[in-house]
């Protein structure tokens, strides 16, 4: 069986990892349980960020706008203090190092591959402070634990975090009659809801209107932050019955009876079993594993599993990693550059991300160029993970990857910053050829073409050699 | 299955190239006209860029949103004040606004929106094509299409070897693409092997590393390729934030910080065009307008009907080219948006008639299935 399914799946072997002898059994046994993040630096909670988030933005927009409202030069002074104070720059730094570590040491590899595709597609875009403060702790607080429960949990547990809440504007969303929208004559925000149906659940192939995605609104009326003269928009999310639409609904054909907080729950499990929903997700699983066009016959397991198990994840996952296995050979699948640094990071055992203690943080000063440099990187190749443009994601299509500058950049990364992640002891020619060996059936024709360019042992030389490698095409695309 | 998308880009557009399927042009021969798109995603709202002065409800519907300082630019409209650069332009009839226009969309969704304002189709993610990227190739205008963002946007697919310029950190040594390019094998690696195609015939002004962060230094660069007479004839620009649902604000705010960045690029396109301003046309595209009314967080909701922007030396005059629907209730789109009197794609396709020197008609049944779009090439630009 080819090598390329542990990449296909996962993220290549590391040095000291072999193949197994059943890979698909290797693969699925992964799926049963959620491993522990193996981050051992801090790993703060979301409602503890959310605090930290509301310092920040309270701090800024209460006391240091109104106390410098006539010099801005001590106004940015006082404020790039209190980007330090409130960890607004260094959080993001110290998720992304989370994430890496946790996608370079997993012994449940694919499993981590199936948080990356979740966290993708519940995707929280850059808006606000998001990426600095909320969206690594909704990866893991709210997208990893529902990854054993159904995809209808799931997305209950995603429409009523803060973060997708605030993310979708939500909070900022009244039912015209109830009691806050008449007295303060405020209308829906379609927002969520439009995304609910559109993204997260039954997508446009449900043939919704625009009077769904109003009803739908109503529904979700009332679901919002908890504001407060002190904390403002970083409240715990509750249900606001006095923003929340009175009156019956009806959303694809269905009524919801006028029902108050009960309502999402009702709706969110007829969207989450609707089978345009399962059929649209299933779709999105196998072109993430297989291929940018999967096939009806490679679809179609995977809903079969999706509902003879009611939409268990853990099932589902199994079915998508069963056909990823069964077309394996005859596929190819481009991956986009995040997924690439995981790969390359893993097979030649680099050190990314930066050791715990070196991220550590006093909150005293900005953090050090070398706490940046994994996200520095990752935005330089054009995947800055907790910061898609859209609440769509991140693309899975090779089209949208491919282009002279993304390409260039990822010569950039493997020629000249790849080689000084290297670890010391690995600086060797032969250590090239032994990851090779473990990861591609075709080292011995990668080997010969670094052989052919004759190139010499000095550092240059080495990045030149990881250039060349981790832009072959067998590295680019499984 | 998979091959389909590739097949359409490289293999289809070679055959066509081959047949002798284009209408024989001389472009060599003729000045160099430069196209510049600058796409606003998210829903540039058209009533907050250009506002109707002549219309009172628009004040009434917009309590918190109001703007003040507006530049007149007649008894009906008026300019943002943060478009400063149009407002000197549209003095010496170098700007000009389209307003109450829409691709033909009335969905809200940005995805289907920009897919379609991309594509120029009808049906969201049909089509796998940009009408820029169709426009030049039935033009025959190959490897002269600039993008000014990483990723390569779909209005620019649909022909080859266009490029992208966003500069890496550091200078990459093009000899490693040069060593493992054949072994990209195979029509799975079509559309790798094409890209490194274009990497390697890139300028040397493209190889230098720069701070791709700074969107005026890009623009700078964009306008130095522009300018030179062999260099690219098709820009685009990528900007995003328009989606202002919260705090949309009126002079300050998060609309008028992201018309900032329009009026900042163009600024720095007309300063460094020189005279290939002249013959220059910019052009801005977004997927719909926004509601007239402002919601719950005094922002606005995704709605129908927009403006685009324009400047230039190939404009006609300034003036504000519209067919006014009004905004009394019953006027607007669905109670609730500005309607779209005039198909937007009707002044791309026109306005790639001029810069590509082609028959509009040509251009209309090559690009847009044969859609009815008037031609605007005499009302808007010089021919």
């Amino acid at each position: 069986m080819s090598l390329k399914f542990y990449r296909r799946v996962a993220f290549g072997l590391s040095p000291n990892e072999k193949q197994d002898k059943d890979p698909l059994n290797w693969a699925l046994n992964q799926l049963n349980s959620i491993p522990d993040l193996l981050w051992p630096g801090t790993i703060p909670t979301e409602k503890e960020l959310r605090k930290k988030y509301g310092e920040w933005v309270y701090g800024d927009r209460e006391v240091l706008r109104k106390k410098f409202k006539n010099d801005k030069n001590a106004y940015k002074k006082a404020k790039d203090e209190l980007r330090i104070k409130t960890g607004e720059r260094y959080f993001e730094l110290n998720e992304h190092a989370i994430r890496h570590y946790q996608t370079r040491h997993s012994t449940q590899p694919v499993f981590e591959r199936f948080w990356l595709f979740w966290g993708n597609h519940f995707a929280i875009s850059e808006k606000d402070f998001l990426a600095e403060f909320s969206t690594g702790p909704y990866q893991r607080e709210i997208i990893r634990p529902n990854m054993v429960k159904t995809f209808e949990e799931m997305v209950l547990s995603v429409t009523t975090s803060w973060c997708m809440i605030h993310h979708l504007d939500n909070s900022e969303s009244f039912g015209p009659n109830s009691k806050k929208g008449m007295e303060w004559r405020e209308t829906i925000n379609e927002n969520h809801a439009r995304e609910l149906l559109e993204l997260h659940t039954v997508s446009p192939n449900a043939g919704y209107t625009q009077e769904d995605v109003i009803q739908l609104a109503y529904i979700m009326t009332g679901w919002s932050h908890k504001w407060s003269r002190k904390n403002l928009e970083t409240g715990d999310v509750w249900f606001d019955q006095e923003m929340h639409q009175k009156g019956d609904k009806i959303v694809l054909g269905v009524k919801y009876k006028n029902d108050a907080k009960r309502e999402l729950a009702k709706v969110i499990h007829d969207l989450a079993t609707h089978p345009i929903c399962i059929k649209f997700i299933s779709t999105k699983l196998c072109r993430h594993f297989i291929t940018d066009e999967p096939t009806q016959e490679m679809i179609s397991p995977v809903i079969e599993a999706w509902n003879r198990s009611n939409g268990s994840l853990t099932e589902i996952h199994k079915a998508v990693i069963t056909q990823a296995y069964k077309y394996n050979e005859t596929t190819h699948k481009f991956h986009p550059p995040e997924i690439w640094l995981m790969q390359l990071s893993r097979m030649f055992d680099l050190s990314i991300p930066l050791s715990a203690k070196k991220m550590n943080y006093a909150f005293k000063s900005k953090p050090t160029s070398k706490q940046r440099q994994l996200s520095w990187i990752l935005r330089e190749i054009g995947n800055s993970p907790y910061r898609a443009k859209q609440p769509n994601g991140w693309s899975d299509f090779e089209i949208d990857w491919v282009s002279p500058e993304l390409l260039l950049r990822r010569f950039w990364f493997a020629s000249i910053e790849l080689p000084i992640l290297v670890k010391s002891e690995n600086n060797s020619h032969d250590f090239i050829i032994a990851c090779l060996k473990n990861n591609f059936e075709d080292y011995e024709n990668m080997a010969s073409l670094i052989h052919q360019f004759r190139f010499g042992t000095s550092d240059k030389d080495l990045g030149r050699k990881y250039g060349v490698i981790c832009n072959l095409p067998g590295v680019l695309k499984v | 299955m998979n091959c389909t998308r590739r097949n359409f880009l490289i293999g289809g557009s070679t055959t066509l190239f081959l047949s002798g399927y284009f209408p024989k042009i001389s472009s060599a021969s003729m000045k160099k006209k430069n196209l510049i798109i600058i796409s606003l995603r998210g829903g540039m709202d058209g009533l907050t860029a250009v506002p109707v002065i002549g219309d009172k409800r628009l004040k009434k519907l917009r309590k918190k949103l109001i703007l003040e300082d507006v530049l007149k630019l007649n008894s009906d409209f008026g300019l943002h004040p943060k478009l400063e650069i149009f407002y000197k332009l549209w003095e010496k009839n170098q700007a000009a606004f389209v307003h109450a226009t829409n691709i033909p969309y009335t969905g809200r969704s940005h995805f289907d929106g920009q897919n379609l304002m991309e594509t120029g189709a009808h049906i969201p993610y049909k089509e796998k094509t940009g009408w820029l990227g169709r426009g030049l190739l039935a033009s025959n205008i190959i490897g002269q299409g600039l993008a000014i963002s990483l990723p390569m946007p779909l209005l620019l697919r649909g022909v080859p070897q266009n490029n992208n310029f966003f500069p890496s950190p550091d200078f990459v040594e093009t000899k490693l693409i040069d060593q493992i390019y054949s072994e990209f094998k195979g029509e799975h690696n079509e559309l790798i092997k094409s890209t490194l195609d274009t990497i390697r015939q890139r300028p040397l002004s493209m190889q230098i590393a720069t701070d791709s962060d700074d969107r005026k230094k890009l623009a700078l660069e964009a306008a130095k390729q522009l300018k030179d007479q062999s260099g690219p004839r098709v820009a685009v620009f990528d900007l995003d934030g328009f989606d202002t649902h919260t705090a949309q604000g009126g002079v300050d705010g998060a609309h008028a910080d992201e018309l900032e960045e329009v009026n900042g690029i163009v600024t720095i396109l007309h300063e460094n065009l020189g005279k290939a301003f002249d013959n220059t046309l910019i052009l801005t595209l977004t997927e719909f307008g926004r509601t007239i009314k402002q919601n719950g967080g005094y922002g606005t909701e995704h709605g129908y009907g927009s403006a685009i922007l324009m400047a230039g030396g190939l404009l006609k005059k300034s003036q504000v080219y519209t067919d006014w629907p009004g905004l009394k209730k019953k006027e607007l789109f669905e109670g609730r948006d500005l309607n779209s009197t005039i198909d937007s794609r009707a002044v791309y396709n026109s306005a790639m008639s001029v810069c590509f020197n082609q028959d509009p008609e040509y251009l209309r049944k090559e690009v847009f299935w044969g859609d009815e779009l008037a031609d605007l090439s005499q009302e808007l630009f010089k021919i």
